[in-house]
């Protein structure tokens, strides 16, 4: 691994999906090249987690997902939020949001 | 929801694995697709495109193992693999598969079957309101420690009376006698019971009416069975009238099937509450009881103890050390089939043990020989569940196999027993698999299978890679403890069988005893006729005396029929008598043991008849009228007895069968076996039919004849029905009475004889495969000692001799068991010791012949290796 790309954080993963999929639906290299957009490229996917991640959100009643044409009309498996799915986002962001706070706070003190 | 989901997605990811693994693979190929086309587009050509995607997201092929591990159907389909490759496997095996599962089959279905009779007969409840609460009363007497299981009318009207721990009590005699409907008669079993009869069993009728103490000896209930044969449905039955004993009865009710207490009862008649006999020495009643729902049984045979006490203190003489004694119905009935049950359930438990030893031994050389493989399997990384999964699976298919086959093989088998089984044997028509005994039988081969899979299993998955590859089992380097230890195996499932041979033989031979046995009168060429003329009062069975006579005098006119007579107290009838008798002129009386014997109501030429040799003195004649003096026959145990060395011809006898007057002795006869072949010579006191009316209508009449007896039947059918077409008849021949007398005994010998046959073939399959197997893996060695100038015959001797070995330890363990086991048998044996030195020797001939018959097969195929062959190896 290369000096700044960092494995994706422990039980942080499903969160990204989540939140990627919250603005439409994507396919998992999708989801993957937005998650290293999106974060500058700090975090980097691999594929094989990515897509056993995918299955169990989906499984868990959290994403949906549907076969269908990409832009440059390829067939693509698309994923997409559900009710529940946006539900346990905001839980999960307000919870994360938390725990920043209180790790931010701190390392601030003691610095 | 999301349970649902996972359930949902999982089972269709199993159903159809191709589509989920198809769906996969589009969606990582199109992952990288999607990753080489955006390298395309910042200019890299598609080969260099190509290695970039592979440099960040590693290969395509662990993308896709990597997403379709997830889920929990992938742990099934391991599972499902795994029982494929076993199915497989077992397949690819066909004598090792064939052998274990038809061995596994023949244990399961043995046991399924005899513990479904088991479990009818001694566990089921009956099939009764209040079954728990039912009883009988028996008389007990402290001083000689017998017990009879009927009472006298007077003690049971006074505990009637007196018991408060019993809500009703109810007598009862009654057994197989001619019923008379309007043209015809028919033998019936025939209950004569008190209105207590139907609360006692919480009865319902399904037609009319229960009878009440007003009805006695008016009224009747027949059963559905009979209603339906005889009037055609239920209803039609209630208000006809039939005869039973001569009194005329009306049917009031019919009770529903399958009530058929006692003893397949088809009419219960209305006795009245007030028993008839009151005589507290005259044994004439059956008792059954209910007990209130507060008492127990301790509190009742209390209670009942404590009346007993009572009486005893007010009839000194007649209850002398008498007391009443509580028995639950269930034991009552079944108490003496529990022996012979509890007999071949051990032996079907025996089979069960050397099957699953033969099971075992199989599983064991086939995880020998795929030691090698699992010694890979494990070098190569395997874990040790994964390297025993298969091996445990395939016992587990075995197994179930073995038990889906022993059920099927249940069924016929229980069919057998019920139609095989004694008559005695009660509630044998209950009898059918029911899910109990599926439950057993899926048990057992579930424990079975246990036993069978973990030792090779774990056997396999011991062992250490290394040492496995090493000892490589074809160049016969195997390791000993292994073949010791099938060795055991093999000498255990010897001894099993020995004992069960030895059982076999010992009842065999009591069997052989048996039909040997002189009856003391001739059973060949002679056909038997119940007959039951009706009859009311003394006139009328004077009547039917001198009709009988009439008749005897006809048939013996017959063609093929030389001689003729009539008695009521055939050896193994339905009818009978006895009881104590005194003498004058005789021996001196021991009052506290008075004389007892059989009595016997016979026609003139009863004795010549029946081949009962004439020993002193005269036959009954013509002679003896009513009005003539009253004479009687003995027997030469009577007079032995009774008289010692004195002619008892001429001296005065008495008897309480019908009348207390003396009789004349007049000759003496031979004696002979009253119950059964296995029963003692005993007393017997005869006396003439025309004496003794009232016990003469009720007899069997013997034909002895020039032919097949039943090729009569219809020509002496024919002539009783001229005679008198309401005499009730029916037909058998003396073999077939004396036959059925030893059926208990046959059906043991049979049952017995047949675990024993099954117990010798396994025997012979464990001996066959533990040397076929050392011989297979001998081969090298073989061919090492010839090439070096060793005998064929002398390879012969050290296969023979290992199986020699085994089979002598086996037979030394079973006789040491067999002799330990000889005491329940005992009482099951006639004529022969439990420790009996011939069987022992036979079946210890027979065992060592069948081993070194099983291991001839492999031994001359080890006299046919050529060494050049076994020295190249593989």
């Amino acid at each position: 691994m290369t000096a700044g790309n960092t494995d994706v954080i422990q039980g942080t993963l499903d969160m990204l999906i989540l939140k990627t999929l919250s603005l439409r639906p994507l396919h998992g290299f999708g989801i993957a090249r937005r998650v290293e957009q999106i974060t500058d490229g700090v975090f980097k996917v691999n594929p094989g987690s990515l897509l056993t991640a995918l299955q169990r959100l989906e499984r868990a009643g959290l994403l949906n997902s549907e076969w269908r044409q990409t832009e440059n009309s390829r067939k693509a498996k698309f994923y997409s939020l559900t009710a529940a799915g946006r539900k346990q986002l905001r839980a999960e962001t307000t919870e994360w949001k938390r725990r920043a706070g209180a790790i931010a706070r701190l390392l601030e003190t003691e610095g | 929801m999301s349970l649902w989901r996972q359930l949902r997605y999982g089972w269709r990811g199993l159903v159809d694995r191709a589509r989920r693994e198809q769906d996969v693979a589009d969606e990582v190929a199109q992952y990288f697709e999607e990753a080489e086309a955006e390298c395309s587009a910042r200019g890299l050509s598609p080969d260099e495109a190509k290695k970039a995607v592979r440099r960040e997201l590693g290969s395509i092929s662990a993308a896709r193992e990597r997403a379709s591990e997830y889920g929990w159907e992938n742990g099934v389909k391991v599972v499902i693999d795994d029982l494929r490759f076993s199915a497989r496997q077992l397949w690819k095996h066909p004598a090792f598969t064939v052998t274990a599962v038809l061995t596994l089959a023949l244990g399961i279905g043995a046991n399924a079957a005899i513990f479904t009779v088991v479990e009818r007969v001694l566990l089921a409840p009956l099939p009764y309101p209040n079954a728990a609460r039912l009883a009988v009363l028996e008389t007990h007497w402290d001083e000689t420690g017998k017990t009879i299981p009927r009472v006298t009318g007077p003690d049971a009207a006074d505990v009637r009376e007196q018991a408060s721990t019993l809500e009703a009590v109810s007598l009862y005699r009654g057994g197989s006698l001619g019923v008379q409907l309007k043209d015809h008669a028919a033998y019936t079993v025939v209950t004569i019971a008190d209105a207590n009869f139907a609360r006692v069993f919480g009865l319902k009728p399904v037609a009319g009416r229960l009878y009440t103490d007003a009805d006695a000896k008016h009224v009747a209930l027949v059963s559905e069975r009979f209603a339906r044969d005889n009037f055609g449905a239920s209803q039609a039955a209630v208000g006809q009238v039939m005869r039973v004993e001569g009194e005329p009865l009306e049917i009031a009710g019919v009770l529903g099937e399958p009530f058929d207490f006692p003893g397949g009862t088809q009419v219960w008649v209305a006795s009245p509450m007030a028993p008839e006999s009151k005589s507290r020495t005259a044994f004439n009643y059956k008792a059954v009881a209910l007990l209130r729902s507060e008492a127990s049984f301790r509190s009742a045979q209390a209670e009942l103890r404590a009346i007993s006490g009572r009486l005893r203190m007010s009839y000194a003489k007649e209850n002398r050390s008498k007391e009443m004694v509580v028995q639950p119905l269930k034991e009552a009935l079944t108490g003496d089939s529990r022996p012979t049950l509890l007999l071949l359930w051990a032996s079907a438990g025996l089979i069960l043990l050397i099957a699953c030893v033969n099971v075992m031994h199989l599983e064991l050389v086939r995880s020998m020989e795929r030691q090698r493989e699992l010694a890979i399997r494990r070098a190569l990384g395997s874990s040790r569940w994964r390297v025993m999964q298969p091996v445990f699976f395939e016992s587990m298919l075995v197994a179930i196999l073995g038990g889906a086959a022993g059920v099927l093989l249940a069924f016929p088998t229980v069919r057998v027993l019920v139609a095989m089984a004694p008559e005695e044997l009660p509630r044998m028509h209950e009898i059918h698999l029911n899910f109990r005994v599926l439950g057993f039988a899926l048990g057992l081969s579930v424990i079975t299978a246990v036993l069978s899979a973990i030792l090779p299993a774990m056997h396999a998955a011991k062992v250490n890679p290394a040492e496995a590859l090493k000892s490589d089992s074809s160049r016969g380097m195997t390791r000993k403890g292994a073949g010791i230890f099938r060795g055991g195996l093999v000498v255990a499932e010897v001894a099993a069988t020995f004992v069960l041979a030895v059982g076999a033989g010992l009842l065999l031979r009591t069997m052989m005893t048996l039909d040997a046995t002189d009856m003391g009168y001739d059973t060949r060429q002679m056909l038997v006729v119940d007959a039951d003329a009706p009859a009311q009062g003394e006139a009328d069975a004077r009547r039917a005396v001198r009709q009988f006579n009439d008749l005897f005098g006809q048939l013996g006119q017959l063609p093929g029929v030389t001689q003729v007579a009539g008695v009521m107290g055939l050896p193994t009838g339905i009818y009978g008598s006895n009881g104590y008798y005194e003498t004058r002129g005789g021996a001196p009386v021991d009052a506290d043991h008075p004389a007892w014997s059989n009595f016997s109501v016979a026609s003139p030429g009863y004795f010549g008849t029946m081949g009962i040799p004439l020993k002193r003195g005269r036959d009954f004649g013509l002679e003896d009228t009513q009005t003539s003096e009253m004479v009687a026959v003995i027997s030469e145990s009577v007079a032995r007895q009774s008289f010692g060395d004195r002619d008892p011809v001429g001296k005065q006898i008495r008897c309480g069968l019908d009348s207390d007057k003396w009789m004349t002795v007049v000759g003496v006869v031979g004696d002979v076996r009253q119950d059964s072949p296995a029963a003692k010579p005993g007393a017997a006191l005869y006396m003439p039919m025309a004496q003794h009316p009232l016990y003469a209508n009720q007899i069997h009449v013997v034909l002895r004849t020039e032919v097949k007896p039943l090729t009569l039947r219809n020509a002496v059918d024919e002539r009783i029905a001229r005679v008198d077409p309401l005499i009730a008849r029916r037909y058998t021949t003396m073999d077939a009475m004396v036959d059925k007398s030893t059926s208990t005994e046959r059906f043991r010998a049979a049952l017995i004889s047949s675990f024993a046959g099954v117990g010798l073939l396994l025997a012979m399959l464990g001996v066959y495969g533990t040397v076929a197997y050392s011989v297979a893996q001998r081969r090298f060695e073989f061919g090492v000692r010839m090439t070096f100038g060793a005998e064929r015959g002398a390879i012969l001797v050290s296969v023979l001799g290992h199986a020699t070995r085994m089979a002598g330890m086996g037979i030394v363990i079973g006789l040491g068991l067999s002799v330990a086991l000889a005491r329940p048998v005992e009482s099951m044996l006639v004529g022969v010791k439990p420790v009996d030195p011939v069987s022992l020797a036979l079946v210890s001939a027979l065992l060592l012949i069948t081993a070194l018959g099983a291991a001839w097969g492999p031994g001359w195929s080890a006299t046919r290796v050529s060494p050049m062959a076994a020295l190249r190896g593989e």
